[in-house]
């Protein structure tokens, strides 16, 4: 009972992806500065914008419905920490069963949803229209994403992250088998986390702050706060899923090389967003379809005639 | 004692993290671009903290810009009263202070402050973009001591 209410609270609970959130958020800010020739916020900078954000008024415009709003912002970070439980870090697994990939997906795509039904309650026309890009984008981005993460659980024989990830102790990390799986990944975790290149429902020069326009205070930190752990849970199960890490006996080297492997995932997704421009919603789509959906086709193909 | 400590930690998180929203009351946009300028590789404002923010309502700082017409009164009103309290207004530029040249025309009020509160002002014509690094961090100072 202490355990269980320990891991939910602690480890790999609340406070360890909060705190991941916020070492993440930092370096990824820090890192795109250096790319851009800049020097970059100081490491308290993510914490003390949401301790900020939670000492603000929190304002709502006349006219929306407020028990949506508030809800909004907690149903989609209870989905993104209770995502996280079924992810092993660094190999040890809280909670895992036959299928939690499955689970782990759905309640990923939780944010999203919210997120376009907050701009369709707040009655502002920007968080209006960053809502339906939101929409539009979940469906160029989620099919090509999820058809790449098939990859990997069909290689291993098993649709658990802990059981895959165990699977490539034997065989070795799946990256090298399906590279252009991980790419795939990869783009659809940016578009997940609506990132720079991929950031077209929140582009403010286009819609201003997309659908989180209207919001302020409290409420903000809570969206915050969602992105940051979805980052986290997006960076550890693509890990978890491509980079397995060798086989080593000693636990504080096994831990090292996860760090590591997250540290070049959040290397991958600022560089990402330094090199490449915004891509217009049209773009998206098209790309999505037309190049993402037959190149992940493809991909799985050749994994299930692999296993044959 | 504790709700001293959380004043404390407010003040603390609020000095160090300053998004600010811009406006432009009618000025010439000379001092636009050199707030512009904070934003670059050269200046880079986010070294102490400060990024820009496109709405109101995520905003702390409302940056004016250029003299107060009839027009832009209206308009800089609401979006003071969109930004979520605490929330500072910096006047930047000579126009943005005092009116500067077009103080007395029919149709411009004078400066800023004939709407708003200001907190910090940074005369300037325009203003060097060190002058309101300058102002940015007078303003921190004057947080910091619960302004």
């Amino acid at each position: 009972m202490l355990r269980g209410i320990l891991s939910l609270l602690i480890f790999p609970g609340l406070a360890f992806q909060v705190l991941c959130g916020l070492i993440f958020e930092w370096i990824d800010r820090k890192l795109l500065a250096r790319f851009q020739r800049r020097v970059g916020p100081p490491w308290y900078q993510p914490a003390a914008d949401l301790v900020k954000l939670f000492s603000k008024e929190d304002l709502m415009p006349e006219g929306v419905y407020d028990l949506v709003e508030v809800l909004l912002p907690l149903i989609s970070l209870s989905a993104v920490l209770t995502a996280g439980l079924y992810i092993p870090i660094a190999g040890f697994t809280s909670f895992s069963f036959e299928g939690d990939l499955i689970v782990i997906q759905f309640l990923m795509s939780v944010p999203t949803l919210a997120y376009y039904l907050a701009g369709i309650a707040s009655v502002g026309i920007y968080s209006f229209l960053g809502g339906g890009r939101s929409i539009l984008q979940y469906f160029s981005y989620e099919v090509p994403l999820l058809i790449a993460i098939s990859g990997p659980a069909v290689m291993a024989g098993s649709w658990s992250v802990a059981q895959i990830s165990q699977a490539q102790l034997g065989m070795g990390p799946f990256v090298i088998f399906q590279p252009l799986g991980f790419i795939l990944a990869v783009v659809g975790l940016i578009g997940k986390l609506k990132r720079d290149p991929l950031d077209i429902p929140s582009a403010s020069t286009e819609v201003v702050g997309g659908s989180l326009t209207e919001f302020s205070g409290a409420k903000l930190g809570f969206w915050q706060l969602t992105m940051n752990v979805q980052a986290v849970v997006g960076i550890f199960l693509l890990v978890n899923l491509y980079l397995g890490w060798l086989n080593f006996t000693a636990p504080l080297v096994v831990v090292g090389i996860f760090l590591l492997e997250c540290l070049l995932m959040v290397l991958v997704l600022s560089g990402a967003s330094a090199i490449f421009a915004r891509l217009r919603i049209d773009q998206l789509a098209g790309l999505g379809w037309k190049i993402l959906v037959p190149l992940s086709l493809l991909q799985l193909g050749f994994v299930i005639l692999m296993g044959v | 004692m504790l709700k001293e400590m959380i004043k404390k930690t407010y003040r603390w998180a609020q000095k160090n993290s300053l998004w600010m929203i811009h406006y432009n009351t009618g000025g010439c946009n000379g001092c636009d671009i050199e707030i512009l300028d904070l934003l670059t590789p050269r200046y880079d404002i986010e070294r102490l903290g400060i990024i820009t923010k496109a709405s109101p309502r995520h905003a702390d700082v409302l940056l004016c810009t250029g003299p107060v017409t009839l027009q832009a009164k209206d308009g800089l009103w609401q979006i003071y009263a969109q930004m979520p309290s605490p929330k500072w207004v910096v006047a930047v530029g000579s126009c943005s202070t005092t009116g500067a040249v077009f103080y007395g025309s029919d149709t411009v009020l004078g400066g800023v402050d004939h709407i708003l509160p200001v907190d910090i002002y940074i005369p300037g014509c325009p203003v060097r973009p060190e002058g309101i690094i300058e102002g940015l961090v007078k303003l921190r100072e004057r947080i910091a001591h619960g302004g």
